[in-house]
Order: C-alpha cells, then structure tokens, then sequence
C-alpha cells in the first residue's frame, strides 16, 4: 500500500468503520454509516473491532477523581437520593419541635447521659489502620491535614488559600505510577472522600498540593507549581 | 485488564441493569475516575467535564441491559459511551454539526462474543502502544489527537496546514496501517 495507490473497496469499508468509531464523519455520510450498522453485522462487527482496538489509549489515561458532588447529582438525576435540602424546611413542623420531639428529646438526653456517665469505657471504636499526612507550604504560608481511615480520606485547609482564580488541586503519588488527581480542595472547610480502586494507603504513598486555574487543572495533570508534598505516616 | 476484573465489572453492569444501585455505585467507584480522565482529555474544562461524566453515568444505568448483546468488553463499553458523550459536547460547543453516534456501535447485537475474542483483543491492546510508535510521529499524533483530544478533520487539516481531503486519506491510511501491525 503506497501513498497514491486509491484504497480498495474492502480496504475503504474498514476505514469508514474506524472514522465512525472514532467520531470523525459528518453529515449525510455519518447517516448512511450509522444506518449500516444495523443492515450489516459485518461492518457493525469492524467498527466494535476498532473502539476495543482504540479503548487502549484511553485505558492508559491517568485516572482523575470527580468531585463526590458528581455522585450526588447522578443519584439526583436518576431519582436514587434526595437532595440534602430537597425538603422544604418551612413547610410545617418538624417532628422534633412538636410535642412528641419534646418526650423524644428527654430520651435521647437522658440515653446521652448513660453513654457518658455510664463507668464502662463504651466509645472505643473499632481500630482501622490510619494515616496521616500535614501538608505545609516551605514558607509557613498554608498547611492542609490529611487523614486516612481505612479507604476514606478526609482533608482539611487550615491555614491559607488559593489565590482569587486559582484552585488548589490533590494528588497521590504512588511509587512507579502516574499522579493520580483526588480532586480539587474546596477553600473552605473540608473534604471527604474515598480513595478509588487501584490506590492503596501505604506508608510510601504521599500527597501532593498543586497549584491550578480555577476548577483544577484542565488536562488531568498537574499544571502548576507544586505546593506541599507530605509523606502517609501511621498514626 | 486483568480477566477476573473484567468478569467484576461484567457483573456489575448486569445487576446495574436490573436496577440494583448499590452495584451501580460500585461500578461508579470502579471506573469513574478513568471516565472523567477521558472526559476530561477532550473537553479540557473541569466544570464541562464534570457534567458529562453525570450525562455519561445516566446512560449506563439506562443502558446496562443493552450491555450484554453488544459484545464489547466492559471497560470498552464503558470508554465509548463517555467518549461519544464528550466529543457532542466538543462539537456542539464549537456549533458544528454533531458527528454521528458512533455508540449506535455499541448497540447493535453482536455474534456471540467467544473467550477467544477477548484474549485477542488483550493482546491488540499491548500491541498498540509498539503499533503507534512505529508510526510517524506526525501520523501517531493525529491518531492520539482524534481519540484522546476529539481532533476532526478539520481540526487536523488547520494543525497540518493541509487541505481536509489530503488530511483524510493520509489518516485512514495510518488507521490502516495500525490495524495491520496491532492484528499481527
């Protein structure tokens, strides 16, 4: 096959499965290849063939983590969980400030005062192996505190913030893998969320803080300069 | 991939499409973050990126039960329909006109997919990253620019500086090539 020498026929069918796998026809073309799909198993066949052939690439993408919100709104959209606030609080009395919530407030006050006052030591919770890492700028100028309990990190501003239009983004840096991007701080308070699948908490984990456009890098890597770099240590 | 995740995220998506969410929320935190990054390389918007990776996981839970007559492999599946999902949302930023759904792909029944067929295509997949760089560098980059970033023709016509025609017949032609060299 040489530059000039025209495809042949079965050469130029396979070539129209791969551009409509990978998105690249328009207009009536794309109608008539799409329309194919369904009268020719054969085509429809090449053109799985190329989207398992090409899903290699995307298969070597650094995984970037969404924000837990995203969650959210999946189970919204699909009917799944109710919103936090989807309950009007003005709309009529909660049970807890009628006279049923006052009983039921003198229970729940008097079972509090068991669990403190009662001479077991009963608050022990059952120990998950945890990790801690303190994130501080060389300058003193912002510190950020992660904590690790079993698979669920907890990360906390508290001193400093990003710049108005910047965003501080998360990474965890495994040793011989890619970056892995936990999301981006929020500026205020604090974020919780669960490692994904692949990342396992160990002590030569560490964390990074970078520095990037508001929203958080816009390819997936790290962009901007990098913050703080703390190493899980065992708590 | 590895054939026991494989058969894990098989499962997951079948009991997805009986309606079970907790093996819904389980496929989320399997493969979320891999589908945001896919996103995300094409749309280059977190905001943007965000959004349609809830676009995306609205169509696996209403589509889960056309999963298992399609024939791809689970994370293919998966990666086509986050794909497509960011390449309308690219195009239809750019106000152009959107390009065909090539997930209509992935809807079709296929022929009994075979043990066989999966090993090839665990192998195609190695194969892949040696494939391109045997490539050019100009044609390797186009092919990564198209399915990484969403590159059109036109797109690539611009980068080159070469007429839309000229751009296409030298793309299908390392498309051709790549297929070659992968199936050997």
């Amino acid at each position: 096959m040489t530059e000039d020498t025209p495809l042949s026929d079965t050469e130029t069918d396979e070539a129209l499965a791969a551009e409509l796998a990978l998105g690249l026809l328009d207009g009536a073309e794309a109608e008539e290849a799409v329309a194919r799909l369904s009268t020719d198993p054969a085509f429809a066949g090449q053109v799985r063939e190329w989207q398992e052939r090409l899903a290699g690439l995307a298969e070597g993408l650094t995984p970037v983590m969404a924000p837990a919100r995203a969650r959210q709104y999946i189970r919204e959209r699909l009917g799944h969980a109710e919103s936090p606030l989807a309950s009007d609080p003005a709309e009529g009395t909660p049970w807890w400030r009628g006279p049923i919530g006052v009983i039921g407030g003198f229970f729940a006050a008097a079972a509090i005062a068991f669990v403190l006052f009662s001479p077991e030591d009963r608050t022990t919770p059952p120990s998950q192996p945890g990790y801690r890492a303190e994130l501080a700028a060389e300058d003193g100028a912002m510190a950020v505190e992660a904590i690790l309990r079993g698979r669920e990190m907890r990360i906390a501003m508290q001193s400093g913030a990003p710049d108005e239009g910047r965003d501080w983004e998360v990474w965890w840096l495994a040793e011989g893998a890619d970056p892995v991007s936990l999301g981006v701080l929020p500026r205020e308070g604090d974020m919780t969320m669960m490692l994904p699948e692949g990342l396992e908490p160990s002590s030569d984990a560490r964390i990074a803080l970078s520095d990037e456009p508001e929203g958080g890098s816009p390819t997936g890597q790290a962009t901007g300069p990098v913050i703080a770099v703390a190493e899980l240590t065992d708590m | 991939m590895t054939d026991k995740r494989r058969t894990e995220l098989e499962q997951l998506i079948s009991r997805t499409a009986l309606g079970d969410r907790e093996a819904f929320d389980a496929l989320y935190a399997a493969t979320s973050a891999k589908l945001h990054a896919v996103v995300l390389s094409i749309l280059k918007d977190r905001p943007e990126a965000e959004e349609t990776l809830q676009d995306v996981y609205v169509r696996i839970w209403q589509g889960a039960s056309r999963y298992a007559v399609n024939g791809l492999s689970p994370m293919t599946w998966l990666i086509t329909i986050a794909r497509n999902r960011a390449i309308d949302r690219l195009r239809a930023r750019a106000s152009r006109p959107a390009t065909a759904p090539a997930e209509a792909a992935s809807t079709v029944a296929a022929t009994t997919p075979s043990p066989e067929t999966a090993t090839i295509h665990a192998q195609e997949r190695r194969m892949l990253d040696e494939c391109l760089s045997q490539l050019a560098d100009a044609q390797a980059g186009a092919v990564r620019a198209v399915y990484l970033e969403g590159a059109s023709y036109a797109d690539l016509a611009a980068r080159e500086g070469k007429p839309i025609n000229t751009v296409r017949s030298w793309l299908r032609r390392s498309l051709l090539r790549l297929k070659d060299c992968v199936g050997q």
